[in-house]
């Protein structure tokens, strides 16, 4: 049950009606008053106040004041009268009921009407901001553009100024070598070997006087000037050609940075596709990375025979084989390993099968097949079989005839058949 | 477009934009006038050469030449002021110096090469500097030549791979230590990166480098002085300054480097009248302007004792784009300081001025 407050006092003049109601020691805010045309609530729980005027009061200029412990009222009539009391005497309870929920009504629509209004307003406001933006935007554009225009203009204008400088100045140049023509046609010869001594003095002063001369000049004055000219210039250039060498690149694009990382890996890709022709999978599965890879167990062989391992060599040779069995160097490298060895007939085979995958026969692989056909007629001379040894040693000689050592030897099995055939 | 308040930068300035019916690969202004040529190559296979005059705020066409072949480069440098004749190289591989009053039959031609010519350079001419007129080629078959107008079908000096080597394409060549009669070098620049340095007194390669990015365009900062200065710019946005006044016999010159921007610098050109300036376009249709600064000390000792190159450092002036396209050419004015003319590969010439280079 709220507690009614009914200790107001009120007074009145002709348009106003003010009304002092205490609080009781109740804090009041903006939000416990409700106040319509011809209703006013006050409603701080526990505390109730309300009346129902005696007349209308226009209620959005009335005011309320809150503050020392009671709220002071000043509502404006609406119509100027003296009101006989606040509030409606007769008032029975359904015509009350019917009243509060009009003023109830009321004020919400009065709320309504304002939050569009406001709406309306902010909306016109930021129209009216982003127009007085745009047109300061516009205005510094306008200005900078003015400013390059002028700009455009003046250098238009030097453009112009200097084109007709040029013309005139081509005019004045034609008009002086004419007179310098007439001047001239006379001490020719003097002029011609002054002009000569002005222009071996090196530098632009010499330039200078050719130009002059010859500027604006009709066909006659030409030749004479041309002569001039071309005594002065030195010969072309002796004829020589520069060998070049380029950074290698796989690809014939051209080279981007941002491509490398992609070119490396395709490239990386292609070896190891390289790497594994034939090879059996069964055995592979217990080798090491490396020992895969025909050219590291070609290199580690090479090393062994260095040492003096021949066996392990062989053996290096033998599995890169297995790996990929298209690459000469490795059976050429294995004969090597036969011959000293003393497995004659494997060497021979060897290097016959290295010859075979040396063709076609090209000025690249000249170094291999010197080596595989010396290799072979070692073999064959060991073997005792020197006319075959000789006809290697040929094969060799006819590829790389300047090879002493070769001619050596292969005039030393000539000899050895010689004997051999005189003593038989 | 950078907007700059006080507009104390160098502006560029478009001035005038002329439409053409043509792929444009290279544009020149004419020495010594305000006239500019446009080279390429039309929609049917043929060459076009096209002359034009700037008239106010507009190119005014002066006359148009079509040749068999498309032609991709050309270049006065070798030719003196009052002939001005042209020198182009084209998609076949031939060089042709034409005079353009009578351009029917060429003052000079050669087949210098079996593929296109990407690049031609030519020297001794203009009464800049002195020596013979001479002019090189770089061409996709991998060769660099230089070729003297005095001398029919043959070249002074052939720069080839070695016997059995593969070929890389030669994208750019630039001449350069003209400062007296005997002392000239070539510098080439190649598809895989390399830049090499061939000098023609001693008929040998000098320097090489290898810059990670294929070379798309060398310049000296002038042709006719004592080497100073080299500007490669490459794919991937970056270019480099060499310093070519102190060479190490292992280092090199020394160089700093620039990434510009993402795609590919087609260009470079100093301003004729202020060699620490230079300009760059790109595949994005823009242009960067640079300005070079030199360090305090140009050269130093290494811990040998060996003089070594200190390369100094750039800064960059004015940034514009004008163009979705990659704008492959660009030509300074040698007569009027800041006019330039560009073309880009959506088939437009402009001519662009810059202001403010007097403050620099």
């Amino acid at each position: 049950m709220p507690v009614w407050l009914r200790e107001h006092s009120w007074r009145q003049s002709l348009t106003a009606v003010y009304l002092s109601l205490p609080l009781r020691g109740a804090r009041a805010t903006a939000a416990n008053i409700f106040c319509s045309e011809q209703y006013l609530k006050v409603s701080i729980p526990p505390f109730l106040f309300e009346a129902v005027l005696y007349a209308p009061i226009d209620d959005t200029n009335s005011t309320a004041k809150i503050g020392n412990g009671n709220i002071f009222f000043t509502l404006y009539k609406k119509e100027p009268a003296i009101w006989d009391s606040l509030t409606l005497a007769n008032a029975d309870k359904e015509k009350l009921q019917h009243l509060r929920e009009n003023a109830i009504l009321e004020v919400q629509e009065k709320a309504k009407e304002e939050t569009k209004a406001k709406k309306i307003t902010k909306q016109e406001n930021k129209k009216y901001a982003l127009e007085a933006t745009m047109k300061l935007e516009e205005a510094e554009r306008k200005r900078i553009e003015d400013l390059k225009e002028k700009e455009r203009q003046k250098v238009t204008k030097e453009l112009e100024l200097w084109k007709n400088q040029q013309k005139d100045g081509d005019k004045y140049k034609s008009i002086q070598a004419k007179e310098e023509l007439h001047q001239e046609k006379e001490p020719l010869k003097e002029r011609k070997n002054e002009k000569l001594n002005k222009t071996r003095i090196p530098n632009e002063g010499s330039s200078k006087t050719r130009l002059k001369s010859t500027r604006g000049c009709g066909g006659s004055c030409s030749i004479f000037s041309q002569d001039l000219k071309e005594e002065q210039l030195p010969a072309p250039r002796a004829a020589a050609t520069i060998k070049v060498n380029f950074t290698p690149r796989v690809f014939p694009t051209a080279l981007r940075e941002s491509r490398v990382a992609e070119e490396e890996e395709w490239l990386h890709k292609q070896a190891e596709a390289r790497r594994i022709i034939n090879s059996d999978l069964s055995e592979l599965e217990d080798l090491k990375e490396e020992e895969k890879n025909p050219d590291w167990l070609k290199d580690k062989g090479n090393k062994m025979f260095a040492m003096g391992d021949y066996l392990g060599a062989v053996n290096a040779y033998n599995l890169a084989v297995r790996l990929n069995n298209k690459l000469p160097l490795l059976y050429l490298n294995r004969a090597a390993c036969h011959l000293k060895l003393r497995n004659l007939h494997k060497a021979i085979e060897d290097s016959s099968k290295a010859l075979e995958l040396l063709t076609p026969p090209v000025p690249d692989n000249e170094n291999a097949r010197v080596k595989a056909h010396v290799r072979r007629g070692t073999a064959f001379c060991q073997l005792e079989l020197y006319t075959e040894g000789l006809q290697d040693y040929e094969a060799a000689l006819k590829i790389d005839p300047k090879n002493k050592i070769i001619e050596k030897d292969a005039e030393k099995i000539r000899q050895l058949i010689q004997g051999t055939m005189q003593s038989s | 477009m950078s907007a700059v308040l006080g507009l104390e930068r160098p502006q560029v300035v478009s001035h005038v934009q002329q439409a053409l019916s043509y792929t444009v690969f290279d544009c020149k202004w004419v020495p010594r006038s305000a006239r500019l040529m446009c080279l390429g190559s039309a929609a049917r296979g043929t060459g076009i050469i096209q002359l034009y005059e700037l008239h106010g705020a507009r190119l005014e066409v002066l006359r148009e030449i079509e040749k068999p072949k498309p032609i991709k480069c050309g270049t006065f440098g070798a030719t003196s002021l009052q002939q001005r004749y042209l020198a182009t190289g084209d998609f076949d591989g031939n060089l042709n110096i034409w005079n353009l009053e009578a351009p029917e039959i060429p003052v000079y031609s050669v087949k210098g090469h079996k593929e296109i010519i990407n690049s031609i350079d030519g020297v001794g001419g203009l009464g800049i500097g002195e020596g013979a007129p001479e002019i090189v080629t770089g061409s996709r078959d991998g060769t660099v030549k230089v070729w003297d107008p005095r001398q029919k079908d043959t070249p002074v000096a052939n720069m080839e791979p070695v016997q059995g080597e593969s070929k890389r394409d030669c994208w750019t060549v630039a001449f350069g230590n003209a400062y007296n009669q005997e002392e000239r070098v070539v510098c080439a620049g190649y598809d895989n990166g390399d830049i090499k340095l061939f000098d023609l007194k001693t008929m040998s390669l000098r320097w090489e480098t290898n810059i990670k990015n294929g070379v798309c365009s060398v310049e000296f900062d002038r042709k006719d002085i004592n080497m100073n200065k080299l500007v490669a710019t490459s794919l991937e946005g970056k270019f480099h300054v060499f310093d070519m006044r102190t060479q190490h016999q292992t280092k090199g010159f020394a160089s700093v480097s620039e990434k510009a921007q993402k795609s590919t610098i087609w260009q470079v050109r100093h301003l004729p009248q202020n060699r620490d300036i230079f300009m760059t376009s790109g595949g994005s249709g823009s242009l960067h302007l640079w300005k070079y600064e030199y360090p305090a000390q140009r050269s130093k000792k290494d811990s040998e004792g060996s003089e070594m190159g200190v390369a100094g450092s750039l800064s960059l002036l004015q940034n514009v784009t004008l163009s979705t396209q990659p704008i492959s050419s660009l030509d300074w004015s040698p007569d009027k300081k800041g006019l330039c003319v560009c073309g880009a590969f959506d088939q437009t010439v402009r001519v662009l001025i810059v202001t403010k280079l007097n403050k620099i």
